[in-house]
């Protein structure tokens, strides 16, 4: 008896569930250019909309079909990608209430704490530090006086 | 135009101009988030209280060397400071992951100076009889330009193309995001008030370039760039030595930059992915774009910058903004009081040679001091710890998207919008057809609307889209573009076949 399930490739799950997203993306705005009040700010959506489902319903069947196993989300640590993320969230949130550098300096952190797979002792958490606050300043200061930014 | 327009350029104080213009602008179109245009925007208040043909050069020097400075990130960090160097970033990350980071901003330079010198003669020589091809494209025609740069970065990005396809109708979805230009309209909002300011392009572009490798550079304790042991000599000389070889693709990028940068609108980003296009469909035998090229970062770079001098021919010519930045400096002229328009050959000419000049002179002192500063930026790059590296591009992203219309909701749209590139990317449909179409977006949907609105109230809408014969030229590269890659791949699989068959 031959065992026919090693010989079919695994499905590839992200590709189908991206493109099925998009075809969920483009039924939204279809539904949502029924709202306008305006003609001209209907047609170029509504055409968008359509050529996103249909590419992405050919997605589907050609990724069906023939699926990538090299798709998929690789090895790594997935805390140290959350916390990157989450920290620059995190300062957005904070942004206007905290002011510019406090909140930035929540993502700097996170961003530190992600990316240092060495290990921390007290001398590298001091040089750390000081390195980023020299950064953000000279940063900030660029942007702020030469640039004209108004930063909050 | 005789040799007093080039003493003019020649003072000391136009030099100094130059020399400054092109180092800040190199330095501000290296930092990702800071777009020539926003380099030339910024400095734009210096040049109130200048001659005219002084305020040109300093801002043509800023122009030409934020273009060349976008090359630096797109190739050190996947992230393309500048639109225009999107596809720098196809083989110059690759060869920067290899180790080859240096010879890459070596030959980008070299490429970079190259094609200003003939966007340059091209604005010289040519102004006149080419902008009046520019003034052949209607709407239409504007419209097929932007589904041709489309079909051409879905043809050409990593994955397959149905995937640029869908990531580019995507893209062009986002661009719809916020109040339409044309009605008031608040469109795919959902009622969030994040939204309503639309998504800002170089915000996004930010987001889906950088985000996604700074969420794989903390994931793993590897380096991000190959360093190479020993202290290797810098690589101009090699760098110069393979822009030699491939001079005939230096000088075709060059000529396509200099025509699509002609065409209002168009600018680097779709020039360089057209150069890039035409060098890998001319490929030698053995090179393999997309994975570390030398020629892909040469089309792309020497046909961004020849969009430099492309661009200023109808905005010299004809007051219309070949590129955004050329936008900026139309504001500035107008502000100096120099109204542009085809007169301003024959009764302002001495402005329009000296700055000619000027630009010659600008894009020529690029070569050593770019060539100097990407030295220092690659060695600073590769050496940096990811711990100090990684934070310190994150706040940059955070800053450069604050600066660009001082809004949070654009920090966070930029932060979401790169994780769900980073998703995206993972499962083979690349940033750059999304990035492109919030680009072309509201050029397509202009022309898109425009086109609708004329041929419904003619009865004839097939005819408007589809009858003219540039529409119909440019239809026929799209499917050139999108057909070609497919035909050469399953020739490329059957000579494969046909070699194993022969072998056996």
């Amino acid at each position: 008896m031959t065992d026919t399930s090693s010989k079919s490739a695994p499905k590839d799950i992200g590709t189908l569930l991206i493109a099925s997203l998009f075809i969920g993306l483009g039924l939204v705005t279809l539904q949502d250019v029924s709202t306008y009040s305006d003609t001209d700010s209907v047609v170029f959506p509504t055409t968008v909309a359509y050529a996103l489902i249909g590419c992405s319903a050919m997605v589907i069947l050609a990724s069906w079909l023939r699926p990538n196993p090299d798709n998929g989300f690789g090895g790594g640590d997935w805390w140290r990608r959350i916390l990157l993320v989450a920290s620059m969230i995190a300062g957005c949130l904070v942004m206007p209430l905290a002011g510019f550098l406090p909140a930035t300096a929540i993502a700097f952190a996170g961003g530190l704490i992600a990316a240092r797979h060495e290990g921390w002792d007290l001398k590298s958490a001091f040089v750390f530090a000081l390195s980023g606050i020299f950064i953000m300043a000279a940063f900030y200061a660029l942007f702020r006086y030469p640039l004209g930014v108004p930063l909050p | 135009m005789d040799f007093e327009h080039l003493a003019n350029a020649l003072t000391l104080t136009n030099l100094a101009l130059a020399l400054f213009g092109v180092v800040a602008g190199t330095i501000i179109g290296s930092i990702p988030g800071l777009s020539a245009t926003m380099a030339v925007a910024v400095l734009v208040p210096i040049t109130f209280s200048m001659e005219p043909a002084s305020a040109l050069i300093l801002l043509g020097a800023i122009y030409t060397g934020a273009i060349y400075g976008g090359a630096y990130s797109a190739i050190l960090l996947n992230t393309p400071g500048t639109p225009s160097a999107i596809a720098t970033t196809f083989d110059g990350y690759p060869m920067a992951k290899r180790g080859d980071g240096d010879l890459a901003v070596a030959i980008a330079c070299y490429a970079s100076v190259f094609g200003g010198l003939v966007g340059a003669l091209a604005l010289l020589l040519l102004a006149p009889p080419l902008s009046s091809v520019a003034l052949a494209f209607g709407p239409v025609e504007y419209l097929w330009l932007s589904v041709f740069g489309l079909s051409l970065i879905a043809s050409l990005s990593t994955g397959n193309v149905l995937k640029g396809l869908a990531g580019g109708a995507f893209g062009l979805l986002l661009s719809c995001v916020g109040v339409a230009e044309i009605s008031a309209d608040i469109r795919l909002t959902f009622g969030s008030s994040t939204m309503i300011g639309g998504i800002e392009v170089v915000g996004a572009l930010i987001g889906l370039y950088c985000i996604p490798v700074l969420i794989d550079m903390v994931a793993t304790p590897e380096r991000h760039l190959k360093v190479e042991e020993g202290g290797r000599a810098v690589r101009f000389r090699e760098g110069a030595a393979i822009a030699w070889k491939s001079r005939f693709n230096l000088l075709r990028s060059s000529i396509i930059g200099t025509v699509i940068g002609i065409l209002p609108g168009a600018g680097g980003s779709v020039a360089g992915l057209v150069a890039y296009s035409e060098a890998k469909r001319t490929a030698r035998p053995g090179q393999k774009f997309g994975e570390g090229e030398p020629d892909g970062v040469m089309a792309t770079e020497a046909a961004n910058n020849a969009t430099v001098g492309g661009g200023f021919i109808p905005t010299l010519v004809l007051g219309i903004p070949g590129t955004p930045p050329d936008a900026v400096i139309l504001g500035a002229l107008l502000v100096q009081g120099v109204r542009t328009g085809p007169t301003l050959f024959e009764g302002g000419g001495s402005i329009v040679y000296t700055f000619v000049f000027g630009l010659f002179i600008a894009t020529i002192l690029m070569l050593p001091t770019g060539l100097l500063i990407g030295r220092y930026a690659y060695k600073t790059i590769v050496t940096i710890p990811k711990t100090i590296l990684v934070p310190a591009v994150g706040f940059m992203t955070i800053i450069g998207t604050f600066a660009i219309r001082n809004s949070i909701s654009d920090v966070m749209i930029m932060i979401v919008l790169g994780t769900v590139g980073w998703v995206l990317s993972r499962f083979g449909f690349a940033a750059s057809p999304i990035v492109l179409g919030l680009i072309l977006g509201p050029i397509a949907e202009q022309g898109f609307v425009q086109a609708w609105i004329i041929g419904d109230a003619t009865g004839n809408l097939a005819g408007m889209f589809f009858g003219r014969p540039i529409s119909l030229a440019i239809i026929a590269f799209t499917i050139l573009s999108l057909v070609y890659p497919v035909i050469q791949g399953r020739r490329a699989r059957r000579l494969i076949k046909t070699e194993a068959g022969a072998n056996d």
